[in-house]
């Protein structure tokens, strides 16, 4: 996805253990719009399976999940 | 209510409700000792979060439809239809309930309101009222299950990097983080955040056991939920895993629930015994120190210690000497709670409440005691070997500007540990 990305939602998720990571981006998807974008920065290397799993599970997507030096960034894409 | 949803949820009743429980709501003589129990109800006042209230609410409706006096006079025997308004009210009793079993710890009766409320819960799921965190959580871990080659990759470049940071505590070069090793003694099922790895690699490293993790954490937010297949799927993603492995025990990390889920309940959902042992950390944490497996050090940790016994590893899981026999290890001054052990306090954070958002006010209220029993103990840390409870009291003690610092049991041994790259212990060592 590109630089470009418009970003309906920012969460800084840092410091927070799993699965809080997850169970905020789970809390918020319903605050953008169908088709909205959730950026989320954790530091919970878990967070690199936990967020993916519930975004299949739920239907949802995860357009990126990058680690940039210390710091897990995803972006997130409410679908339904 | 539509005739084959209330079938339904007759149905459900009629399977959970066993002679144990059964007996539990005939004996209740609404004695009311359960209220000053209770930590919720102690917090608010709130008449919903009373123990035998909740039970109350399961018993109107079994009377309706089991209870002959129930059934053909329901306003007179108190038994009520399950209709919106009984279900909103089960919901928020429910799910709001931590399941510490204080109130079973003073009923006269010993009346277990937790596993009357499993079946309040069943009833939740099947009328589609569960808690949807919860369920989002549990279909998470099982679809990790499922589909765990898509999350080997990045999982184990997660374990590389725990593996450098034990290397660079403990000075070894040949410490490590071991993935799925087959003919390992030990299955150290952590939880997803590698706090929960990195402190415990540490001291199996240092203890020199034949140890490893495979890819599956302990946490079940199934058993949070009410869904026993749920539970038990997740909780089978590892059991496989250690027979995969052939390990000789299976070691659960600080975590309250997941030890229970482990020791008490998977052999009951599965139907078959467990081929292995099942231990908490600490018992081989307590195990390392007593047999001089592993070395600490009194004089790190500053300050004085106190010790919270999370509600499921301690009154529902029996576990109160070893962690403070490891406390009292790290430190000469170790302050206990008033009550303590089996008395003591719910912090509040238990059961799922922690990610279930519109529980917060209650949650947070019901701390009170917790925040109560920590001022007058007068210690400046708290060990507490619960990922929920530390959660709970980590924000009742911003919230109350406690001043303290909460730390995972395991993290205080290996800051009490003389390692070379731990500076406290570096100091020691010089």
């Amino acid at each position: 996805m590109s630089d470009e990305t418009k970003v309906d939602l920012e969460l800084d998720l840092k410091g927070l253990l799993c699965p809080l990571p997850m169970v905020k981006v789970s809390q918020n998807i319903n605050n953008v719009p169908v088709g909205g974008i959730i950026r989320a920065v954790a530091t919970d290397p878990g967070a690199m399976a936990d967020i993916p799993a519930w975004a299949q599970s739920t239907g949802n997507e995860v357009v990126s999940a990058d680690k940039q030096g210390s710091e897990f960034v995803f972006l997130v894409k409410r679908v339904k | 209510m539509e005739k084959v949803q209330l079938e339904t949820l007759t149905g459900v009743i009629d399977k959970k409700m066993n002679r144990q429980l059964k007996q539990y709501i005939d004996i209740c003589a609404r004695c009311a000792i359960c209220k000053d129990a209770c930590h919720q109800y102690v917090g608010t006042g709130d008449f919903k979060y009373l123990p035998a209230r909740r039970a109350e609410l399961i018993r109107q409706i079994y009377k309706r439809y089991f209870d002959k006096a129930g059934r053909f006079m329901p306003a007179l025997y108190e038994a009520r239809e399950p209709d919106d308004n009984l279900l909103d009210e089960l919901y928020d009793s429910t799910y709001a309930c931590t399941g510490c079993r204080r109130c079973m710890y003073y009923c006269p009766f010993s009346i277990d309101t937790a596993w009357i409320l499993s079946v309040a819960k069943a009833i939740l799921i099947a009328a589609g009222r569960g808690n949807e965190m919860l369920g989002q959580l549990a279909d998470a871990a099982i679809f990790k299950g499922d589909n765990a080659a898509m999350f080997e990759g990045v999982m184990l470049s997660g374990f590389d990097d725990i593996s450098e940071e034990v290397r660079a505590i403990t000075g070894d070069p040949e410490h490590r983080v071991h993935v799925n090793k087959e003919g390992a003694d030990v299955l150290y099922v952590a939880l997803a955040g590698a706090h929960s790895i990195r402190p415990a690699a540490v001291i199996f490293e240092e203890a020199g056991e034949n140890w490893t993790i495979s890819m599956f954490e302990a946490a079940n937010y199934g058993f949070f939920y009410g869904d026993t297949e749920k539970a038990r799927l997740i909780t089978k993603r590892y059991i496989d895993e250690a027979k995969r492995l052939g390990v000789k025990e299976i070691v659960v990390p600080e975590c309250g629930h997941a030890y229970r889920v482990a020791e008490f309940f998977y052999e009951a959902w599965s139907k078959e015994p467990m081929p292995f042992k099942v231990t908490h950390i600490l018992e081989k944490v307590d195990d390392y120190i007593k047999s001089g497996r592993i070395t600490v050090d009194k004089g790190l940790i500053e300050g004085k210690v106190t010790y919270h016994d999370p509600c499921q590893l301690g009154r529902n899981g029996g576990k109160f000497e070893q962690p403070r026999d490891i406390v009292k290890a790290v430190t000469d001054n170790f302050v206990d709670l008033t009550p303590n052990r089996a008395e003591q306090w719910c912090c509040g954070g238990g059961g799922g409440i922690v990610a279930m958002e519109e529980f917060k006010d209650v949650r947070l209220k019901s701390g009170a005691k917790k925040v109560e029993q920590l001022k007058a103990s007068g210690a400046s840390v708290l060990a507490c070997p619960c990922e929920n409870c530390r959660l709970q009291i980590e924000e009742l003690n911003e919230v109350h500007e406690l001043g303290m610092e909460i730390w995972q049991v395991i993290d205080l041994v290996v800051a009490a540990m003389p390692l070379p790259g731990n500076q406290k212990g570096a100091e020691a060592t010089e």
